[in-house]
C-alpha cells in the first residue's frame, strides 16, 4: 500500500467516524422538542463543520440534506424558507469569519443541491428553482471556484475557507463543472432579453466572469466565450475605453477628440447599450461631456431612431437638464431609460414634460433621502438616483420587478402606470418622495398611506429600483387597506380593489373561477368562454386589447403543482410570427421565463415578445388564469368556443393547480382564496 | 416544522414540580412519562406559554411569609414532589416537600444541606472524616486560621504556607471559592463575601459522586473524575479511581444515614488521600454543575434528569427504577468529558479553537462564543469559565491526558 493510499483510507475511516458523530448529533436534534432544539444546534454545527472539512464531506452532507431540514436545523432562521433566499447573499455567508454561519449556509446550499438533483422533494422548492438558484450562487462565487485564496480570506476565515471552497467546488461538480459558466452566460442573456430595470446583480456576475477571465491563474478552458459582448458592454466598449483606463483618463481623452472621433465613441456605446441593455459607466462620462457640445452627437450616443431624435430635438432643454442632474457613472443605466423614454414619444403627452421638469428639481423629504442613501449610498445624490429610476421606469415600464417581496400588486400597478398613464406615475413619485404620503380614493373614501399601518409586506423592501423603493411601501399599505375595507363582502376582494387601485381603465366587470369560501373550481366552462369572448380577437369582433388589464393567475411549478396566486397584467392578445394566437402579459416577478409544468413554458423571447413581455398560447394562458376583468358593456359571443379547445384548457387546469379543486363529492375543500400575494 | 410529540403522561405515576429554570431539565421532563410543572421566575412565562410548557410563576428569593403559598398552589394542583434544580431552590424544595409529604423533617434536612458549615458539623457528628474547618466573619479570622493551620503543620516562618480554602456558605460548587496562601492575599477578599467557611487544604485526589436515592437505597452511583478542579471532569472515571467504588459506596451510605435522606439526588465531593482515606468535602442536593448530567447521558445513554425525577417521585416502583439505570462503568459506551475554558492572556481579540483540539478524534463540540471585551478580568475565584468544550471517546486515560493538555492551550487570542 502506498503512502497516499494509506492516507486516503485513513481519511475514509476518519470521515466514517465523523459521520457517526454527525448522525448522533442530528438524532438528538431531531428528537428534541422545538423549544429545546437551539441547545442541540451547536453540536450539529460543529460535527457538520468537521465533516465538511474532510474530502467527501460535502457529498455526505448532501445525502443527509433532508434529514438536516427535518431535524429542524433551519427552524426560525432565514434559511427556513429556501424560496426566499437571495443568491447574492451567499457570498457574505460563505466568507463569514463565523463558523456557524459558513456551516449553515453550506448545509442550505447542499440541501438545494439535493433538491436540484431530484433526490429531495421539497414542499416549497422545485427542481428548477433550486437549479436556477444554485447556478446563480455559483456565478456570484466564481472566485471561490477558480481563484486562489487572498490574504484577506486567510486572515478573516483561516481554515473555514476550506469549507466554502470545497462546497462551491462540489456544487460545480454536481451541477456540471464545464457548463457552469456557459450556462450562466446563457442565463444572463435570457434575463437581459427581458430588459429588467435592475441590473446590478447581472453587472456583478458579468464583472465576476471578467475578473476570472483576466486572471492568469484561472483556466476556464473553452467556456466563457459568449461573455465577450457582455463584458465589452461594461468595460472596454469603445476605442478610447478599450483597456478600462479609468474615468479620469477617459475624460481627458474625450477632451482632445474631434467631432469624428466623438461620433465614433457615441455610436460604439449606443450599439452596445441597445444590444445588451447594459450601460457602461464610461458611457455616462461621454454623455455628460456631450452636454452643450452637440445635440446631434447626444442623439447618436443615445442610439435614437428618427422618432426619438425628433423628441430629443423638441425637448432639448429638458433632456439637457435631466442628463445634468441624473446621469453619472454610477447611474449610467439612466441613459438607457432616457433613450427608450424618448423613443416612446410620451413627452408629447401634455403633462409629462412639465412633470419631468418638476422631477428634475424635486426636493426630497428627509425620510426619502435616508431610504435612497441606505439602498444606494450617497454618491450621486438621492435626487439623481431617483431621477435615474424615473427614467428607467418610463423607458422600460415592463422592466419593473418586485424584488424578493410579496408586493406583486404594487409592482404591477407602477408598471401599468408607466406604460399607460406616465404623468400619474410621476405624480405618485412626487407624493411619495416629497410628501411621504400617498392618498388614493376607494369608493369615494380617501385612503392615506400614512394612516394604514400594515401592508402585505411585513418589512420595508430594500432590493428595488429607486422609484419602487420609495413608492411601493405606500402603495402596499393602501392596497392592504383596500382589502381590509372589503372584509365581510361576499366573493373575492379583487373585484372592487383592482379597478380602484389601478385606474379607471381596468374593467369593472369581474370573473373568478374559484369559489372563495371553499377554494373549489367554479363555473370553469363559463369563465373560459367569457374570457375568450372578452379578449380573444376571434371571439370579440377582432378587437385588439386597448388598455392593460389586471389579471390573476395560479402559478404552478415545473411539476404543475400549485404554488400561489399571482398578479399580472394582460397587455396584448394577438397572433405571433408562427400564426399562433398568444397572450402577451407582464409578470412583476423578476424573471418571467418560468416553467409552469404540464407543457406550459412561459416564453420571453422568440415569439414576438417585446422587451419585458411574457407570452403563452391562449389555451395555455387560460389554463392558469383565475381572475380577469372586463368591460360589462362589451360582452362578446359566449358560446362559440369549440368544445375541443375548451376541453383542452380544462384538461390543463385539472392536471395542474385545479387537481384538488375539482368540486366532486370525494373532494373536500382545503385551500381558500384569500389574497393574491405575489 | 416537526410537531411536538405528545408523550402519554401516566396519571398513576407521580406529578413533579421542577424548581428553577433549566432548559435541559424541562426537555427531559417533557419527553418523560410523568406529569410535570416548571416553577420559575416570571421572566420564563412568555417562553413557557409560547412552547406549551406547564408553568407556575414564582420568584425564589429568601424564604418568607409567602412561602406557604407556593406549597399550597402545588398541593392544590395535585403535585406529589418538588425537585430542586439549583442550589438556591434546595431549601424551597425542602419547605414545599415538607407540606406535600406532610413531613416537617424534610425542611430541616434541606437547611442542613444548604449551609456548608452546618453540613460539615453534621457529617462530623455522623462519624465522617472532614478536614479542619472554621467559620470566618472577617479578614482577621482568615489570617488567624491560615497561621494556625500552618503552625499545626510544623511550618517555620518563611516556609511556603500550605493554602487554605475559602467558600461561601450557601453557593453552588466553585462559586466564591478562593485559595489563600499568604496573609497579603486576604486583602483581596471583598467584605461582602463574609461570612465564609475556611478549610485546610488536603493533598489528595478530589472527586465528586452523583447518587440517585430511592427508598433510602442507592440506585445509581457515578464517580466523576476531576482532572483539575474547576477546569475539567469526565465520566466514568479511570480504573485507578474506580477501584475505590466499594469504599466510596460505603461512604455514601454513611452520608445517607447521617443526613437521613430517603429519596432524591445527592452530589457530594470527597478527597481520597494517598493512604486511601476518604475525606468528606461537601454535599449538594441538586444536579451538579459542569454539565455532568449531559456527560452521563452521552456516556451511558440514560437521561440523568429523568433518573432524578424517578428518584424523587414517591410513586416510582421498585421494578421501574431498577430497569431504568444501567450498570455503572460496564454499561458505558465510552468516556465523556468536558473542559472549561479560561482565557490565558490578559488581552484577547478573538476566539480561535486550536486545530489540535478540534481535529482530535475525541472532540465533540464546544459552546464558546467570541469575546465581548478585549481585556480579560483577572480571575479571583473559581467557577467563571467562558464556556465548555465536550469530548467523547473510548479510553479514560486518553481522555484524562487530553483534558489536562487543554490547560496549556489558548482558545482566546
Amino acid at each position: 500500500m502506498s503512502y497516499s493510499e494509506a492516507n486516503s483510507s485513513a481519511d475514509a475511516s476518519k470521515l466514517e467516524s465523523l459521520s457517526k458523530r454527525l448522525d448522533e448529533a442530528l438524532q438528538s436534534l431531531a428528537e428534541a422538542p422545538d423549544f429545546a432544539k437551539p441547545m442541540k444546534l451547536g453540536r450539529v454545527f460543529q460535527a457538520t463543520k468537521r465533516v465538511l472539512m474532510q474530502e467527501g464531506g460535502c457529498a455526505l452532507v448532501e445525502q443527509r440534506a433532508q434529514r438536516f431540514e427535518e431535524a429542524g436545523i433551519f427552524q426560525g432562521s432565514d434559511w427556513a424558507n429556501p424560496q426566499f433566499l437571495v443568491p447574492s447573499l451567499s457570498t457574505f455567508a460563505l466568507k463569514s469569519p463565523q463558523a456557524d454561519t459558513v456551516v449553515i449556509e453550506a448545509i442550505s446550499e447542499l440541501r438545494l443541491l439535493a433538491i436540484a438533483m431530484g433526490d429531495y422533494e421539497h414542499p416549497s422548492m422545485s427542481v428548477e428553482q433550486a437549479h436556477h438558484y444554485l447556478t446563480q450562487v455559483l456565478a456570484i462565487n466564481l472566485e471561490l471556484l477558480f481563484g486562489t485564496a487572498g490574504e484577506e480570506e486567510r486572515e478573516s476565515q483561516g481554515r473555514l475557507a476550506i469549507i466554502s471552497r470545497s462546497l462551491v467546488k462540489h456544487l460545480a461538480e454536481r451541477i456540471g463543472y464545464e457548463h457552469v459558466i456557459d450556462k450562466l452566460i446563457d442565463e444572463i442573456w435570457r434575463i437581459l432579453q427581458q430588459r429588467p430595470i435592475q441590473v446590478d446583480s447581472i453587472k456583478q456576475m458579468v464583472t465576476q466572469i471578467a475578473v476570472c477571465r483576466a486572471n492568469p491563474d484561472i483556466d476556464l478552458g473553452s467556456s466563457g466565450q459568449g461573455a465577450d459582448r457582455l463584458i465589452s458592454s461594461l468595460y472596454g466598449t469603445t476605442q478610447a475605453s478599450r483597456e478600462d483606463p479609468g474615468i479620469g483618463i477617459y475624460l481627458e481623452r474625450l477632451e482632445t477628440m474631434d467631432a469624428g472621433a466623438l461620433q465614433y465613441e457615441a455610436t460604439g456605446f449606443a450599439r452596445a447599450m441597445h444590444d445588451t441593455g447594459l450601460v457602461s459607466p464610461y458611457h455616462a462620462v461621454l454623455v455628460r461631456h456631450l452636454l452643450g457640445h452637440s445635440t446631434h452627437l447626444l442623439g447618436e450616443a443615445l442610439g435614437l431612431s428618427s422618432t426619438g431624435r425628433d423628441c430629443l430635438l423638441c425637448y432639448d432643454e429638458l433632456v439637457q437638464a435631466i442628463v445634468g442632474e441624473a446621469i453619472h457613472p454610477r447611474t449610467a443605466q439612466g441613459i438607457y431609460g432616457l433613450a427608450l423614454m424618448l423613443e416612446r414619444g410620451i413627452l408629447y403627452q401634455p403633462p409629462v414634460a412639465p412633470a419631468l421638469w418638476r422631477q428634475v428639481a424635486l426636493p426630497l423629504s428627509h425620510y426619502s433621502r435616508e431610504r435612497l442613501n441606505l439602498a444606494y449610498g450617497d454618491d450621486p445624490s438621492p435626487r439623481a438616483r431617483l431621477l435615474e429610476g424615473v427614467l428607467c421606469m418610463l423607458g422600460q415600464p415592463l422592466g419593473v420587478g418586485q424584488g424578493n417581496n410579496p408586493t406583486c400588486q404594487s409592482a404591477r400597478a407602477m408598471s401599468m402606470w408607466a406604460y399607460n398613464d406616465p404623468d400619474y406615475l410621476l405624480q405618485m413619485v412626487v407624493w411619495a418622495a416629497r410628501d411621504d404620503e400617498i392618498i388614493i380614493h376607494f369608493e369615494g373614501q380617501p385612503i392615506s398611506s400614512m394612516a394604514s399601518l400594515s401592508g402585505v409586506a411585513t418589512s420595508l423592501p430594500i432590493d428595488l429600483d429607486p422609484v419602487s423603493l420609495l413608492v411601493v411601501p405606500h402603495l402596499d399599505r393602501i392596497y392592504a387597506e383596500m382589502g381590509r375595507r372589503c372584509v365581510g363582502r361576499e366573493g373575492d376582494p379583487h373585484r372592487w380593489v383592482n379597478p380602484e387601485f389601478h385606474g379607471w381603465w381596468s374593467g369593472r366587470g369581474f370573473r373568478i373561477n374559484v369559489d372563495v369560501a371553499t377554494g373549489q373550481l367554479e363555473d370553469l366552462e363559463d369563465f373560459l368562454r367569457h374570457f375568450y369572448a372578452s379578449y380573444h380577437p376571434y371571439y370579440n369582433g377582432n378587437q385588439p386589447l386597448i388598455h392593460p388589464q389586471p389579471a390573476g393567475i395560479a402559478v404552478t411549478d415545473s411539476a404543475a403543482r400549485f404554488i400561489g396566486w399571482h398578479a399580472i397584467t394582460i397587455l396584448r392578445v394577438t397572433l405571433d410570427p408562427q400564426e399562433v394566437m398568444r397572450v402577451y402579459f407582464f409578470n412583476p416577478n423578476n424573471d418571467s421565463g418560468q416553467n409552469w409544468g404540464d407543457g406550459v413554458v412561459v416564453s420571453t423571447s422568440g415569439h414576438g415578445e417585446r422587451f419585458g413581455e411574457a407570452s403563452l398560447p391562449v389555451e395555455q394562458f387560460a389554463s392558469r388564469l383565475y381572475i380577469f376583468h372586463f368591460d360589462p358593456l362589451e360582452r362578446g359571443e359566449l358560446a362559440t368556443v369549440t368544445e375541443e379547445e375548451l376541453q383542452r384548457v380544462i384538461g390543463h387546469v385539472h392536471r395542474s393547480w385545479g387537481a384538488d379543486r375539482v368540486p366532486a363529492m370525494e373532494f373536500q375543500a382545503s385551500t381558500g382564496v384569500d389574497s393574491s400575494a405575489g | 416544522m416537526a410537531k411536538r410529540e405528545t408523550v402519554n403522561r401516566d396519571p398513576n405515576k407521580g406529578y413533579v414540580a421542577l424548581l428553577g429554570w433549566s432548559l435541559n431539565a424541562v426537555e427531559a421532563a417533557d419527553r418523560f412519562d410523568r406529569r410535570y410543572v416548571v416553577v420559575a421566575p416570571e421572566w420564563a412565562e412568555a417562553y413557557c406559554k409560547e412552547h406549551d410548557i406547564p408553568y407556575v410563576p414564582w420568584n425564589f428569593e429568601r424564604l418568607n411569609d409567602r412561602s406557604m403559598e407556593i406549597a399550597q398552589t402545588l398541593q392544590d394542583m395535585g403535585v406529589d414532589v418538588a425537585i430542586p434544580l439549583f442550589e438556591e431552590t434546595v431549601e424551597w424544595a425542602g419547605a414545599i416537600n415538607s407540606v406535600l409529604m406532610d413531613n416537617p423533617r424534610l425542611f430541616g434536612q434541606a437547611m442542613l444541606l444548604r449551609d456548608k458549615a452546618l453540613m460539615k458539623r453534621r457529617a462530623q457528628l455522623g462519624g465522617i472524616r472532614v478536614g479542619i474547618f472554621e467559620e470566618a466573619h472577617d479578614k482577621g479570622d482568615v489570617i488567624r486560621f491560615l497561621k494556625r493551620v500552618n503552625q499545626t503543620l510544623l511550618k517555620l516562618d518563611g516556609d511556603p504556607n500550605d493554602p487554605i480554602h475559602l467558600k461561601a456558605f450557601d453557593k453552588a460548587g466553585c462559586l466564591g471559592h478562593r485559595v489563600i496562601r499568604t496573609p497579603d492575599e486576604v486583602d483581596s477578599i471583598p467584605e461582602e463575601e463574609f461570612p465564609v467557611l475556611m478549610e485546610s487544604h488536603l493533598d489528595g485526589w478530589e472527586f465528586a459522586v452523583e447518587a440517585w436515592i430511592h427508598n433510602g437505597k442507592i440506585r445509581f452511583l457515578n464517580i466523576s473524575e476531576y482532572v483539575t478542579l474547576g477546569y475539567s471532569v469526565f465520566v466514568p472515571a479511570t480504573p485507578e479511581l474506580e477501584q475505590y467504588r466499594e469504599a466510596i459506596t460505603r461512604q455514601i451510605e454513611k452520608l445517607i444515614k447521617t443526613f437521613d435522606i430517603e429519596f432524591g439526588f445527592i452530589h457530594p465531593e470527597y478527597f481520597v488521600t494517598s493512604d486511601g482515606e476518604m475525606y468528606f468535602g461537601e454535599v449538594a442536593y441538586r444536579p451538579p454543575g459542569f454539565k455532568v448530567f449531559e456527560l452521563l447521558e452521552r456516556a451511558y445513554g440514560f437521561n440523568a434528569y429523568q433518573g432524578m425525577i424517578m428518584a424523587f417521585d414517591p410513586k416510582t416502583t421498585e421494578e421501574e427504577i431498577t430497569a431504568f439505570f444501567p450498570k455503572a462503568v460496564v454499561d458505558a459506551k465510552g468516556v465523556a468529558g468536558c473542559f472549561g475554558v479560561y482565557p490565558r492572556r490578559r488581552v484577547v481579540s478573538k476566539l480561535e479553537i486550536p486545530a489540535e483540539t478540534e481535529d482530535h478524534d475525541y472532540f465533540e463540540s464546544h459552546e464558546l462564543t467570541p469575546p465581548v471585551e478585549e481585556t480579560v478580568t483577572k480571575r479571583t475565584a473559581f467557577g467563571t469559565h467562558w464556556g465548555l468544550i465536550y469530548f467523547f471517546g473510548e479510553d479514560p486515560h486518553v481522555m484524562r491526558d487530553l483534558l489536562k493538555h487543554q490547560e496549556d492551550l489558548d482558545f482566546y487570542v
